[in-house]
């Protein structure tokens, strides 16, 4: 009965007015101020994107050149991007988007990553680099610290880039892929200054680790590993899928069985098993 | 003119938002991974700040001090703001789309960043306002200064900080210190440089 009175009588209702009324004042003006501005500035969202967004993988690992999914997406509405740009997407959601947009279903069939250097210790140094652990810092020293031009430098740029963690460098100072968790983004193909990381069909068994195009004697100066171009693979290979360009075996894989042959024949191991 | 400086090395350098208020750290430490990203934040900021104080301080001198409800200031600024930003963005997104692109998400982010609410309440406290600018009388010109440069000061300690992170994140820091912890540290010695600017006495 106490606290009653005392509320009662301490309450000042036409200062709650005021409160009440400056709120709401303030509420409406802005909620008015807010509609018009909207219906001013009011922009068509183009349908389009947001369908074709739904469809996409959504992974925003920026592989396809652009920011992030919804910029592929707009940039797919409108005609500028190929939808083989992107590597993460299902075939049969790509189908669903390319109903959607209107263009042409590019048929690509899935890739993998593939780093083309098996040098890392095996290649020779140019000098001892001591700095940021980073290629892209390392680059900058004299095009990187190994003899070989177009050598894997171990730095780490492509670990660190990868949004899916499928890269990594073991002791033997090259990266290696994952082929079973890459999904094939191309961010790291992006990133490396020495581009030395490759896409190859993820069906591919074999792939040369080299792509260092000079002859024999350069190449055996700065690698021990590193291709001499002797063109044993292509001559042994049954199925003629190897054909040699510029000292470097390019390989065919769809006439390409995996029966090994070039991995037993090659002198310097320099075809991997993928 | 002599005022107009005051107030750019106040709001900028001695009472720097993030380094000597301690205000919109969250961004200041989410955002600043990359210079590009942290100056879209500091630009968006800035705007936000000066459309603010644009707004609040005559709602606060013409509004709430007659009807002597200034205990509303904190209800009413937070409200002034989150409308501020909802219409901005919409206004930005239709008339500036690459302006839009470069802030990006971090508008609407704003929304409720102490750093905003921070400098309007800070303008329109005049006692302190005066003897911090060294001035007679306090106006809207002053305000709206103040909160451009209070902008000012917060965009230029994010993008420092973003390039010393960028730095940071390639050194070879131990273990244990690796990532957020080096950024505290960094962030702490950056406080501790802003912190001379109150040594100095303007005269």
């Amino acid at each position: 009965m106490q606290s009653m009175i005392i509320l009662s009588a301490t309450i000042q209702w036409n200062k709650v007015g005021m409160v009440l009324g400056i709120i709401a004042g303030l509420a409406i003006l802005f909620g008015i101020l807010i509609i018009v501005v909207t219906k001013v500035c009011h922009i068509e969202e183009d349908e389009k994107v947001t369908a074709i967004l739904s469809h996409l993988a959504g992974a925003n690992c920026g592989g396809c050149g652009h920011s992030g999914c919804s910029g592929f997406a707009e940039s797919l509405a409108c005609g500028k991007a190929c939808i083989g740009d992107c590597k993460v997407t299902s075939k049969e959601e790509k189908e669903i988007i390319c109903k959607i947009a209107g263009i042409e279903m590019s048929d690509d069939e899935p890739t993998v990553a593939v780093v083309r250097c098996g040098g890392g210790v095996n290649a020779v140094d140019k000098f001892d680099y001591v700095g940021y652990e980073d290629c892209i810092n390392q680059v900058v020293i004299m095009g990187g610290d190994k003899l070989c031009s177009t050598a894997c430098l171990g730095g780490g740029t492509c670990v660190k880039v990868c949004p899916v963690g499928a890269i990594k460098i073991d002791g033997d100072g090259v990266a290696h892929v994952d082929k079973s968790i890459c999904i094939s983004c191309g961010a790291c193909i992006g990133k490396c200054p020495k581009v030395v990381i490759d896409r190859i069909p993820a069906k591919a068994k074999v792939y040369v680790a080299c792509n260092n195009h000079c002859k024999a004697k350069e190449v055996m100066s700065v690698c021990k590993v590193g291709c001499i171009g002797c063109g044993m693979c292509a001559r042994s290979c049954p199925h003629g899928a190897i054909t040699m360009v510029d000292n470097i075996p390019v390989f065919d894989y769809d006439k390409c069985t995996g029966c090994m042959t070039c991995v037993e024949k090659c002198p310097r191991n320099i075809i991997k098993v993928h | 003119m002599g005022n107009f400086l005051m107030i750019i090395i106040m709001a900028v350098f001695v009472n720097n938002f993030i380094l000597v208020q301690f205000l919109g750290i969250c961004p200041f430490l989410g955002v600043s991974k990359q210079t590009g990203n942290a100056l879209g934040m500091g630009l968006a900021v800035t705007l936000v700040m000066t459309m603010t104080c644009l707004i609040t301080y005559p709602i606060y001198q013409f509004i709430l001090v007659p009807l002597g409800l200034q205990y509303l200031e904190i209800i009413v600024f937070i409200f002034v703001i989150a409308s501020l930003v909802q219409m901005i963005e919409k206004f930005i997104k239709k008339f500036s789309p690459s302006l839009y692109n470069a802030m990006g998400v971090y508008l609407p982010l704003i929304t409720t960043n102490c750093a905003v609410l921070g400098v309007a309440e800070l303008v329109i406290d005049k006692a302190q306002m005066l003897s911090l600018l060294g001035i007679e009388s306090m106006n809207i010109g002053v305000a709206v200064g103040y909160g451009f440069f209070a902008g000012v000061g917060f965009t230029l300690a994010i993008v420092l900080m973003s390039g010393l992170r960028q730095k940071i994140d390639k050194l070879d820091v131990a273990p244990a210190l690796k990532g957020f912890p080096i950024t505290m540290i960094a962030a702490s010695f950056m406080a501790m440089a802003f912190y001379i600017f109150n040594m100095i006495s303007i005269g």
